[in-house]
């Protein structure tokens, strides 16, 4: 089980068009991930996700708040004792185009980290060869066609699959699946989703699910928790079902809003919520940090800073109210 | 400035073949395609379908070691692009047809400002107003909710995705193209932004008299900005037509198991069924039969042997041997 109680990380930045300040990344995040359990971050870019995801993979340092491993700190930790608590946590990269060297070909990518884990486990050279076959068919593509090839005579999604194959060549205790199946074929995305459900369920894999897809946390199993993550702060959580159902605070109300609507099949939710103006760094962060794109501000939005409240289905929000956004069947 | 129109496109039994070490292999297969003008195409279908090739094919821009090897690609105002060559070809592209390559988000120069790379364009397309055109970069960028002066100022890796793919779009307008091909321009941008990016695409769209092309892998994209939908499987097209007709009522199984695989937002967990097995490679895609045949729940005799061709149906085109007869509602039912 891994925990994050208060974790905090501001990034010190020169002056450019995104900001030309520090930018808190994180704002005292907490959150538990239960050992074969599932929690989803979802929020726009820039909120913080990809941070999160790498401090829970040890990639990343903060600046406070603490992180606990199977009921180990990892802040009194020495480095190199830290670090093999984070080897058990694998990434998996969010884009496909720089996660893999164009110089090997997938062969090579994958070999390496094979023949390391064959002699930790002492096994042959032979059982790497199929243990690489057997991933790249778990992940859905043809081992005889990717195996010789060099990432550029792959298209996007195949990539991506790929990648996925190379963070389970180490058995991880916890996947952080960074935006992991957005850019993986619709057909293959559930196949993907089942296969990270089916990791949880056999190995006892945890997983960090991270993606704009929101429909997707869905699907990696029915136990899940939904985090919403707006400029580094927690704004709703709660089961997954109940805030992609039920979702109270505005800023879930405008992601949800925003997925597309498959025209034909269903019709837009009848309350939409759309931001006023888009985000922007550099928006105030007194009151609420989403009071400047929330249409239902009021004045103590301004002033106040709204806390998580609530314990199952939780929220930062001074005015929730349920709103149908999400859509309905066509034919409903 | 040229006349405004919207050009109509017409493509014609296009094959275009790679080199691979076990000789050329076809990755689009006797397309054909009709793009109306004034609407907004989508092309859908899984990675490795076609559907880059296909767009990059209406600027004749297939790079070695893939090449155009049969078939036409007419556009109104410009003639069959296969046959252009040199000087001709550079001018059409940026002039009349824009494009947004796909992951334009990391296909700047990462070296030049954003301002520079516009004034190369405009060099390189014999542009003899520079301010104006940057005149123009800037009034685009401001359209979309950017401050153009700023942007033009920057550099790749100041601009957020969001920021970097608008700039691809600014890019493939600024001078005055009216076909404009997008290909795959929301992949990796967040839900908010992609809303945004699509609503601007639609509007300059409409505003600026153009007929559009959207390569995309996610239906939903599809299905929120264009008019008219093709699906694409193994280098073909196996359906076209109204996307509000393709998405409620598909007829070819394919269209049918990708809808089928789509995660919702809503409705049981269950019902989300993925397609089984996976799409072809160059290497695999069957010389004689039905391309989709490995995959289908109705596949008979004939498809092992004989390769479907289009058949126009009303406003759809589909290509199946079950699709040959009235629709079977029995089996629509659960689409509908
Ligand atoms: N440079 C190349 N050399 C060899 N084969 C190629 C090359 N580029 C593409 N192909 C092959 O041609 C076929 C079509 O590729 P294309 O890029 O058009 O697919 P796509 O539908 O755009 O896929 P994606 O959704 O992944 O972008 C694929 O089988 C691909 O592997
Ligand atoms: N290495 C870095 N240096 C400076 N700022 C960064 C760095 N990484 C992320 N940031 C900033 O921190 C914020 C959160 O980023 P990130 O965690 O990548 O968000 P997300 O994954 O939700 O898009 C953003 O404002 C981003 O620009
Ligand atoms: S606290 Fe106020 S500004 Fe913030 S989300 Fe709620 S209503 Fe909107
Ligand atoms: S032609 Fe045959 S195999 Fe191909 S999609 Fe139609 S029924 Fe299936
Ligand atoms: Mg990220
Ligand atoms: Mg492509």
């Amino acid at each position: 089980m891994i925990t994050g109680t208060g974790v905090t990380k501001t990034y010190r930045q020169r002056g450019n068009l995104l900001g030309g300040r520090d930018v808190q990344a994180l704002r005292g995040v907490d959150f538990a991930i239960e050992k074969g359990g599932a929690v989803t971050f979802i929020g726009e870019s820039g909120c913080g996700k990809t941070t999160l995801g790498r401090i829970v993979a040890g990639l990343e340092t903060y600046d406070s708040g603490e992180i606990v491993i199977d009921g180990t700190p990892m802040s009194g930790l020495r480095h190199r004792q830290r670090q093999a608590h984070f080897r058990r946590v694998q990434l998996i990269h969010q884009d496909p185009y720089s996660a893999l060297n164009p110089t090997r070909t997938i062969h090579q990518t994958l070999h390496a980290p094979l023949a390391l884990r064959a002699r930790q486990k002492g096994r042959s050279k032979a059982w790497a060869e199929e243990r690489a076959r057997e991933l790249l068919t778990l992940v859905g593509i043809d081992p005889g066609y990717v195996l010789p090839r060099y990432p550029h005579q792959l298209s996007g999604g195949m990539r991506q699959r790929v990648v996925i194959a190379r963070a389970l060549t180490v058995d991880p205790e916890v996947l952080v699946a960074d935006e992991s199946v957005s850019m993986i074929d619709v057909s293959l995305r559930l196949g993907i989703l089942a296969l990270l459900k089916d990791l949880r369920e056999r190995l006892n894999v945890s997983v960090l699910f991270i993606t704009h897809d929101i429909a997707t946390a869905r699907y990696i199993g029915d136990d899940g928790e939904l985090y919403v993550i707006y400029r580094g702060q927690v704004v709703e959580r709660g089961p997954t079902e109940a805030v992609i159902s039920e979702p109270v605070h505005p800023y879930t109300q405008a992601l949800l809003s925003a997925i597309p609507v498959l025209r034909g099949v269903e019709r837009p939710g009848a309350e939409r919520v759309v931001p006023t103006e888009a985000l922007d760094e550099r928006h105030a962060d007194t009151g609420c940090l989403f009071a400047r794109r929330c249409p239902f501000r009021t004045e103590r939005c301004e002033s106040e800073r709204p806390s998580l409240e609530g314990t199952v289905h939780g929220h930062a929000c001074y005015h929730p109210q349920p709103r149908a956004v999400i859509p309905v069947e066509a034919s409903a | 400035m040229t006349e405004s129109f919207a050009p109509g496109v017409r493509v014609q039994d296009l094959t275009v073949v790679y080199r691979t070490p076990v000789g050329e292999l076809p990755a689009l297969a006797g397309v054909g395609l009709t793009l109306a003008p004034g609407t907004i195409t989508g092309i859908v279908g899984e990675s490795g379908s076609g559907k880059s090739t296909l767009a990059l094919s209406l600027l004749n821009a297939v790079q070695p070691p893939g090449r155009i090897s049969g078939g036409s690609v007419e556009i109104d105002g410009l003639g069959d692009v296969v046959r252009l060559t040199g000087d001709d070809l550079r001018r059409a592209r940026g002039r009349q047809v824009g494009y947004v390559f796909q992951a334009a988000q990391n296909s700047l120069n990462p070296l030049k400002t954003v301002g520079k790379q516009l004034l190369d364009l405009g060099r390189s397309h014999d542009v003899a107003d520079l301010p104006a055109l940057l005149r123009e970069a800037r009034a685009l960028l401001g359209r979309m909710g950017l401050d153009g002066g700023r942007v033009l100022d920057s550099y790749q890796h100041e601009l957020s995705g969001g920021m970097r793919q608008r700039v691809g779009i600014m890019l493939a307008l600024v001078l005055n193209a009216h076909l404009v091909v997008l290909d795959e321009p929301t992949t990796a941008l967040d839900m908010i932004t992609q809303a945004t990016i699509l609503r601007i695409v639609k509007e300059v769209h409409r505003e600026r008299g153009l007929t559009t092309l959207i390569v995309t892998h996610d239906i939903g994209v599809a299905a929120e900005v264009t008019d008219s939908l093709a699906v694409m499987y193994g280098g073909r097209v196996v359906e076209h037509g109204p996307t509000m007709d393709v998405l409620g009522s598909p007829r070819h199984p394919y269209t049918r198991g990708l809808i089928r695989a789509i995660p919702r937002l809503s409705g049981d967990i269950g019902e989300a069924t993925a397609l089984p097995g996976r799409p072809p490679t160059l290497g695999t895609i069957p010389a004689e039969g039905c391309v989709f045949r490995e995959r289908c729940p109705l596949r008979m005799a004939v498809c092992d042997t004989v390769d479907p061709a289009p058949a126009a149906y009303g406003e759809r085109t589909v290509a199946c041997h079950a699709v040959g007869r009235p629709v079977n509602l029995a089996v629509r039912k659960e689409y509908v």
